[in-house]
């Protein structure tokens, strides 16, 4: 069975990393269309070229980074309390920010700032589009914690407490502990989800706020260009490093 | 004041803040009436509303809850394997999972034009097919509901992947290995031990791909070719293209009031068989 | 010691620098790709202001900022038929004409447009059709919206994803007005589209013009840029045709939101683009027809002549420029396009 397993896993790999293989290769080809003509680099020269990409880049690296720590922190605690004591109100909200499309949340969020903004005479910002990710990343966070949480059995903090623990102690020194692969989860979705947000981010980013999905999009929109496939393919090969050099961390 | 009361304040105020105040806003566009180019204005009306009970309409719904099912089940069985293996690997579950995360870094729209390319007629797996001799003219592969189901379900693996991961990654290996000293064959063991246990996981997965596949619209945009209209493409074009703000108002509760009583009935038999 | 004291130093005056005297800012939202690379860098070096360029793919998602009166932007690039809803909504500037001494740059057409007569409100800067891009195989080539009804074409033509666009083409076929807003008119528009489904591919945007390079679409409904786009790919393969029945037009303006309070910055910079050299130049590298009949002379003869995006004066004469509906029409519309697109 175990055998299976691996082979099946070595398939499901395969399968999620194809679009992506087929796009770096192509992104070493010199015509703009899909039709190979000859090896190039001309579309990763292109990137360096426009300060604009560099800069949405930047962007998004911070809010996803800010959104995915204040999610997962914000999230963990509210999946913990939660757990102790339902809230169907609570619940029932997070659920829905889930099922809300997103044309919907980007224009009433929008719709709010910019009421808000009349009394206050603040503009759109990055920081609108950090509120606006830790928004829709808490819901996420919550699902998975929560269901990493059912599987804790409830007399081990119980146990915490009897042996003299008080909440807090009980919480970051027995729970937390046990969430950690959890966490890890959650976080790595709401970095997902963060990084790669279009609609929403689009609709509250201010004058200076690109970021780099809202640059892809507009470059892909009017026929793909090749420069696309380049970033992705450099995006892969930044985080494909870094999650070797945190695999080497570890086992050291 | 306990810890669960401070540690649910920040989720409150923030939900409070920056989902009820705008769903309040959405809901009272629901209301209104359209603006002549976008926007909403006055006079209050359940007019929207009206316009919903419409068989157009309620086809859509219909469909979008159709396809959304289909591919939540496509997406637990392809996912559920994946995060068995990366639970039990001995090592390096981190680098699995990221591994899994890695596609999901780059842009969405990428991605997407990436299985264009991979499933036009001229694209990569006809041209493939065609040159080993399978077949001798191209399959239909894209602008289709297949097409669609396939983004779909490939666009949200890591929504079902990481949560049965975490609740597998607590299963205590001492129990599969009972039940195999007990006779069961492994694929018992499957669906006798391990699914059960990671129950929570798989729900909360279901819930996770399930919902938001429901408000999808550029997937059936890009890979069906526009020529299905799921309910994310109507909210989607009444906010842009049609400028009727409070009719996709109007959809977008019906969307998420019927979802809630859905999870609702759900999680109720759930929690209702569990006790 | 030394070296602490030394970074201290240099982080100190690193600070210090980057507080100076900042430029004045202009913030531009445009159309993406409406520009040439160098046209932004030109202005900022020559006026020494910095400029904040970003842009947007729809005349909707560049409203839902602007609406408020708020959003922090100078200058926009609305398609004409909006100009008159933001007028409205009180969101526009008027504009000094002593500061845009390059007016007259403008193509005739151009000087004096039905949508503002006195150029009050805004400078016209690009324009374009809509038509068919097709393969050259295709013989006899299509010259009509009606040859995109033609069973031949069966899974290898696509048309716009676009209501207005899409329910023009069915129009015009059955001889109509592009503006119709007779439901009786629109229901038979609707019959047409319904019976032209089986034969389209899909409904696609500027990302068919990968699909007529490769061959896998033989026609396409494409606004004219996106087709001089792929024949520039592919000019042995590939022609484009405007319909005999009659076909849109569109023009995006540049306009000064109220909002803005750097009007004589803003004014330069609709001068800026009305100069011949610049105008020539952002309308080659985005393969868009220019407003500017001054620009003309500047472009490379191969894009002067295109017939594609300066069609001769008979073909032109065919174009109209459609009008923004009233809001029952536009509902109507909307639904008809949901039911087409649902059949």
């Amino acid at each position: 069975m175990k055998r299976w397993l691996a082979v099946y896993a070595v398939g499901f790999f395969a399968f999620l990393h194809l679009p992506l293989l087929t796009l770096a290769v192509f992104s070493f080809n010199s015509s703009r269309f899909t039709v190979w003509e000859h090896f190039s680099l001309e579309w990763y020269r292109a990137i360096f070229r426009d300060p604009e990409l560099v800069e949405a880049t930047w962007n998004s690296v911070i809010v996803a980074v800010a959104a995915t720590v204040i999610a997962t922190v914000v999230g963990t605690m509210c999946a913990y309390a939660l757990w102790k004591k339902k809230s169907r109100l609570l619940t029932g909200t997070l659920y829905l920010s889930l099922v809300t499309p997103e044309i919907v949340t980007g224009i009433s969020l929008l719709a709010l700032f910019q009421w808000m903004f009349r009394w206050l005479h603040w503009h759109l910002g990055l920081y609108t589009v950090i509120l606006a990710h830790v928004a829709f990343s808490i819901a996420y966070v919550v699902i998975v914690i929560s269901a990493r949480l059912r599987t804790l059995s409830p007399s081990l903090e119980e146990a915490a407490l009897d042996l003299g623990a008080n909440e807090w102690g009980a919480f970051f020194y027995v729970i937390l502990p046990a969430l950690g692969p959890g966490i890890i989860a959650a976080a790595l979705l709401a970095l997902t989800v963060s990084f790669d947000d279009y609609v929403i981010t689009s609709m509250v980013a201010g004058v200076d706020s690109q970021t780099l999905p809202m640059v892809i999009y507009a470059m892909a929109r009017r026929g793909a260009s090749p420069v696309i496939n380049a970033i992705s393919a450099l995006i892969t090969v930044f985080f494909g490093i870094l999650i070797v050099i945190s695999e080497q961390v570890r086992e050291a | 004041m306990k810890l669960r009361t401070w540690f649910v304040l920040p989720t409150w105020v923030w939900m409070a803040g920056l989902f009820a105040a705008p769903f309040a806003i959405i809901l009272a566009y629901s209301f209104l009436t359209r603006g002549d180019y976008g926007g909403v204005e006055q006079p209050w009306t359940l007019e929207n509303y009206q316009r919903l009970f419409d068989r157009l309409y309620l086809i859509i719904l219909l469909r979008s809850f159709a396809m959304a099912s289909v591919a939540t089940v496509l997406c637990l069985i392809l996912a559920f394997p994946v995060a068995l293996f990366i639970s039990q690997a001995p090592r390096r579950k981190n680098l699995y999972l990221q591994l899994v995360m890695l596609p999901f870094w780059t842009s969405f729209l990428v991605r997407t034009y990436a299985w264009l390319f991979l499933l036009r007629d001229t694209g990569l797996i006809n041209t493939f097919l065609e040159k080993i001799g399978i077949i001798h003219s191209p399959l239909p592969l894209l602008y289709n509901s297949g097409a669609v189901l396939l983004g779909l379900v490939y666009g949200y693996l890591p929504f079902m992947v990481l949560p049965i991961y975490a609740t597998l990654e607590r299963l205590d290996p001492s129990l599969p290995e009972a039940a195999a000293d007990l006779g069961a064959r492994p694929w018992t063991t499957l669906f006798r031990v391990i699914v059960p246990l990671s129950r929570s996981g798989i729900i909360a997965g279901a819930v996770l791909v399930f919902i938001p596949c429901l408000g999808t619209y550029l997937t059936s945009d890009l890979l069906g070719g526009g020529r299905t209209v799921l309910v994310g493409n109507l909210v989607q074009s009444q906010f842009t293209t049609a400028r009727d703000w409070p009719f996709g108002s109007a959809v977008s509760m019906l969307l998420m009031l019927l979802v809630t009583l859905l999870v609702w009935g759900f999680l109720r038999r759930e929690s209702e068989q569990l006790s | 010691m030394n070296r602490r004291y030394f970074l201290l130093g240099m982080t100190g005056m690193a600070a210090l620098a980057s507080c100076g005297p900042s430029k004045p800012r202009l913030n531009v939202y445009n159309w993406s790709a409406y520009v040439a690379p160098d046209t932004i860098s030109n202005f900022e070096a020559e006026f020494e202001v910095k400029v904040r360029y970003a842009t947007y793919e729809s005349n909707e998602e560049m409203l839902a900022k602007v609406v408020t009166g708020n959003s922090g932007w100078d200058i926009v690039f609305p398609t004409y038929t909006r100009i008159k809803p933001m007028l409205d909504y009180d969101l526009l500037q008027p504009l000094n004409h002593d500061w845009l001494p390059s007016l007259n740059n403008l193509d005739p057409r151009f000087q004096k447009p039905v949508w503002d007569p006195e150029l009050k409100w805004n400078t016209p800067y690009m324009w374009f059709g809509t038509g068919i891009a097709y393969n050259r195989s295709l013989q006899p080539p299509p010259t009509r919206w009606a040859d995109l009804w033609d069973s031949r074409l069966k899974g290898r033509e696509t048309m716009l994803d676009d209501p207005e666009d899409m329910l023009g083409a069915c129009l015009k076929k059955i001889g109509l007005s592009f503006n119709s807003t007779d439901s009786g008119e629109l229901e038979r528009a609707k019959q047409e589209a319904i019976a032209q489904k089986p034969l389209v591919q899909a409904y696609l945007n500027a990302e068919v013009r990968d699909q007529l390079v490769s061959g896998d679409v033989l026609a396409a409904q494409l606004w004219a840029t996106t087709a001089q786009q792929a024949v520039d790919a592919a000019p042995q393969q590939l022609a484009f045709a405007y319909p005999l029945e009659g076909f849109p037009l569109y023009c995006d303006c540049a306009v000064i939101l109220r909002e803005s309070e750097r009007t004589q910055l803003a004014h330069q910079f609709l001068d800026y683009l009305l100069r011949p050299k610049v105008a020539a130049a952002s309308a080659d590298y985005t393969r868009v027809a220019t407003a500017n009949g001054a620009a003309k002379a500047f472009l490379p003869e191969a894009t002067r002549n295109s017939p594609t995006l300066y069609p001769p004066p008979d073909v032109l004469e065919r174009g109209e420029w459609p009008h923004a509906l009233p809001r029952d029409a536009q509902r109507l519309r909307d639904k008809i396009w949901t039911e087409i697109k649902s059949s």
